[in-house]
């Protein structure tokens, strides 16, 4: 039996959008991968970048981030924050080996079931490309 | 040896002393090897005489300022030093009439080690462009035009073509011996309570393995990013000689670049993490 490479994806949504933006997507019926194991959040702006490290530190193969559009934060502005915070770790992480298209932000509102399955298929699919992190 | 400018420094700290000004004046000291300096705290108007200031005075004192909360300090800050001073304001570590600023206008510091000086300058000092400290209420030291030049970030790009650039750094950071060395002498590192010392979660584990050091350097850093007023003190203190600067420049270029923000300038502008632009663009996300 050939076991196929299936990347590890850890997928920190936020309660109010993104969350609700997969549920949306499962209640629909729409089929995403399962690759993702979902954490989720009160607001993408909880995220701290410590938790990214931890993730790839043990053994995650992509981290995903969501929250809500820019604007739309339940939170007023938790995710201008966290746009802030993760436009400079995603360079620093390729800095230090980790390639950036390994950490991927998004917005992802509670409407977008479609738009969540999509971003999980893209971002899986390009995990696999770039295959297994590299045991160093 | 300027001793004009060290008989100005230790004028002024013996009457602030004498006068009751401040409780103590934070400065440098010869060091017993006869060549360097170490830091030195004087508490009575005669022990101000041991005060000197010449290019082996690399240590940034302003993280003494720290300890001493509460008490009227004096201290001799250098240019760099007095952007410490700033970025503590900024975030009400200190306060302004708690300490008299004895500024000093450097003229650039060597790289020194025990019974050892280099005879060029540090690299941080070839591109400095302060000439004189942004903040002193008493300056000693004549003002000199200086001819800094351009910060390239060379060191930067360099680190980035580097092929491997995990393995790199998985060597570099397995050498870690997380005395933590870095944290305690960084004048931007305060918090009462360290993430690398919480036990729930333990987020930096006690294991010894490159990855866990990974994880202490990458956040310590992370957390210093618009911060770090690039003292450098981190990488001369480190006792395994990790190349920390090219982790703290890279953040201080890309805060630059991104944000157009250099920590330390101006007391009353925050660091780019505390504030956020609606309609900026960032790399992803609209």
């Amino acid at each position: 039996m050939k076991l196929e490479y299936q990347p590890k994806v850890i997928g920190f949504l936020c309660n109010w959008c993104s969350y609700a933006g997969a549920d949306m997507a499962g209640t629909s019926r729409m089929c995403y991968p399962q690759n993702i194991r979902i954490i989720r959040v009160p607001c993408s702006g909880r995220v701290d970048p410590l938790f990214v490290l931890k993730c790839f530190q043990r053994g995650a193969d992509g981290v995903l981030i969501s929250g809500c559009h820019p604007g739309d934060c339940h939170y007023t502005e938790g995710n201008y924050h966290t746009r802030r915070r993760f436009a400079l770790l995603r360079d620093f992480l390729d800095y230090l080996g980790i390639a950036k298209e390994r950490l991927r932000v998004e917005w992802v509102s509670a409407s977008e079931g479609q738009r969540f399955a999509e971003i999980l298929s893209d971002f899986t699919t390009e995990l696999a490309n770039l295959g297994p992190r590299s045991k160093v | 040896m300027d001793m004009e400018l060290i008989q100005q420094i230790r004028d002024k700290a013996r009457n602030l002393l004498e006068e009751g000004t401040v409780e103590g004046v934070i400065g440098y000291e010869r060091a017993s090897d006869g060549l360097t300096a170490r830091p030195f705290f004087a508490y009575e108007p005669a022990a101000a005489e041991r005060l000197i200031f010449d290019e082996t005075c690399i240590h940034d004192l302003v993280k003494y300022l720290l300890d001493k909360k509460g008490k009227k300090m004096a201290i001799v800050v250098k240019p760099c030093d007095s952007r410490a001073i700033n970025l503590l304001l900024n975030e009400e570590q200190i306060k302004r009439d708690k300490v008299f600023i004895i500024g000093v206008s450097c003229p650039g510091v060597v790289e020194t080690s025990w019974n050892r000086r280099s005879e060029t300058l540090q690299a941080r000092c070839r591109t400095c462009q302060l000439s004189k400290p942004l903040v002193y209420d008493f300056l000693v030291g004549r003002e000199v035009a200086r001819q800094a030049e351009e910060e390239t970030y060379s060191d930067i790009t360099e680190a980035k073509a580097i092929a491997n650039k995990e393995e790199f750094w998985l060597e570099q950071f397995g050498r870690c011996i997380r005395c933590y060395a870095c944290r305690q002498v960084c004048p931007g590192c305060y918090c009462p309570v360290c993430f690398a010392e919480r036990l729930e979660p333990l987020w930096v584990g006690i294991r010894i393995a490159p990855e866990e050091n990974r994880v202490w350097q990458t956040m310590r850093t992370f957390h210093l990013a618009g911060r770090c007023i690039g003292c450098n003190e981190c990488e001369r203190v480190c006792p395994v000689d990790i190349p920390l600067s090219l982790l703290n420049r890279k953040l201080e270029k890309d805060v630059k670049e991104l944000f157009a923000f250099q920590a330390g300038l101006d007391p009353e502008e925050s660091p780019p993490f505390a504030t956020f632009k609606k309609d900026e663009k960032l790399e992803f996300g609209a």
